[in-house]
């Protein structure tokens, strides 16, 4: 308040320290000097309120988000670690082999559509990108399929004629097992691969996931490799009910196994997606706070500088007045 | 057995077995009594688009949903 009507009392001595008479004459040629003169008796702290304004809103925002991935994340959370129950049979019965050496590689990438996320869409993009390297080679087919806009947008840059299909707008809903199953059923149908390679972020922790690569066989690919030996060899010693061949049977069982990996890969990319967010947005609301409180200092000061100048300014005004 | 006339059928009609047992999952869904029918029913709703790849260009996606069209 004090600081205020000192102020305004400095504005109105303003008009009679400047050389008035003067500055009347030229104020046709040059009116921004004069104005330029009247507000440099004392100095703006608007820009600075302004500013402290605008970064405690920004921490309002990051802290509310944060709010909201956390309670995603515990919803979410709970349904990725029950579906791990759904690949875990298929990998104890074919096993799982990132190191298959085939010609048709199709790499599912699974990303976020939204972002402020930290890294893990990155991350994701990176390890395709990896894997497309490492198997491509002069008769090999390498594609893309992208399940998220962020994987998209970052692929778009440098492979886009690689790239086969893209989904987006997967989480309009709560994620669920029908629609996975789906959208596993439309990839299906609109590549040929010998081995799918899934990419996704595995759900750890809040603060960590882990880039992961799930592969998946056709069923020629099984049998080759069954006959090869490993750990697939043991498929013979299984009894097969019913009238079906082993081909159809092991057909079924990869399209299966695949809309069974893809819900459980969706699912722990969503957790890990919540949990970056979350961490994400914890650390931006601290650097906010740490921000606001060096504004809130330079504000204090500047602010206490001016009136100390100008209350030295009156008491020597008043004192050789007296003098 | 049943199961065994019925593979090469739905086979036969292009279908994978993904969407037999999606089928075969909705039936069993709508033998549900309410509530639980309609818990059911809109847990499982279906919606992303789908936009394939030609010559590095996306043709127009294609929206699947269960959801009524806004």
């Amino acid at each position: 308040m004090a600081m205020a009507a000192l102020r305004r009392e400095g504005r109105r001595f303003a008009p009679m320290i400047s050389p008035n008479p003067i500055n009347s004459l030229r104020s046709s040629l040059a009116p921004s000097e004069e104005q330029a003169f009247i507000g440099v008796r004392s100095i703006s702290t608007q820009i600075v309120r302004n500013r402290m304004k605008s970064v405690k809103n920004i921490q309002k925002i990051t802290k509310a988000m944060k709010m909201v991935a956390a309670s995603k994340l515990r919803a979410i959370q709970v349904r990725a670690e029950n579906s791990r129950g759904l690949w875990q049979p298929f990998t104890a019965l074919l096993g799982d082999t990132p190191s298959v050496d085939v010609k048709k590689n199709v790499i599912v990438t699974i990303s976020s559509d939204k972002g402020l996320c930290g890294g893990i869409n990155s991350t994701s993009v990176k390890t395709s990108r990896a894997l497309f390297k490492l198997n491509s080679g002069p008769d090999k087919e390498n594609r893309y399929v992208v399940l998220g806009e962020k994987a998209k947008a970052q692929l778009i840059r440098d492979s886009r004629k690689d790239i086969e299909i893209t989904l987006t707008e997967l989480q309009k809903n709560p994620l669920n097992y029908t629609q996975v199953s789906v959208l596993a059923d439309e990839i299906l149908k609109n590549v040929e691969y010998d081995a799918l390679r899934i990419v996704f972020n595995k759900f750890g922790s809040v603060v960590s996931f882990m880039p992961t690569t799930a592969t998946i066989l056709s069923p020629e690919i099984v049998e080759k490799e069954a006959e090869a030996g490993g750990k697939i060899g043991d498929l013979d010693s299984y009894e097969i009910e019913g009238g079906e061949t082993k081909s159809e049977i092991l057909q079924n069982l990869t399209e299966f196994q695949f809309s069974c990996v893809m819900f459980n890969a969706v699912l722990e990319n969503a957790c890990s997606e919540q949990g970056a967010r979350m961490s994400a947005m914890d650390s931006s609301s601290r650097n906010a706070g740490d921000m606001l409180d060096r504004l809130t200092l330079t504000y204090n000061r500047t602010r206490q500088a001016s009136i100390t100048t100008e209350l030295i300014e009156i008491i020597s005004g008043a004192s050789a007045l007296e003098g | 057995m049943a199961s065994n006339a019925a593979v090469p059928f739905w086979r036969a009609a292009g279908m994978t077995y993904i969407t037999y047992s999606n089928i075969c999952a909705n039936t069993v869904r709508n033998c549900l009594k309410e509530p639980y029918i309609s818990e059911a029913v809109a847990r499982e709703k279906v919606h992303f688009s789908v936009a394939k790849w030609v010559d590095g260009k996306p043709q127009k996606p294609i929206v699947r949903s269960d959801d009524p069209e806004e």
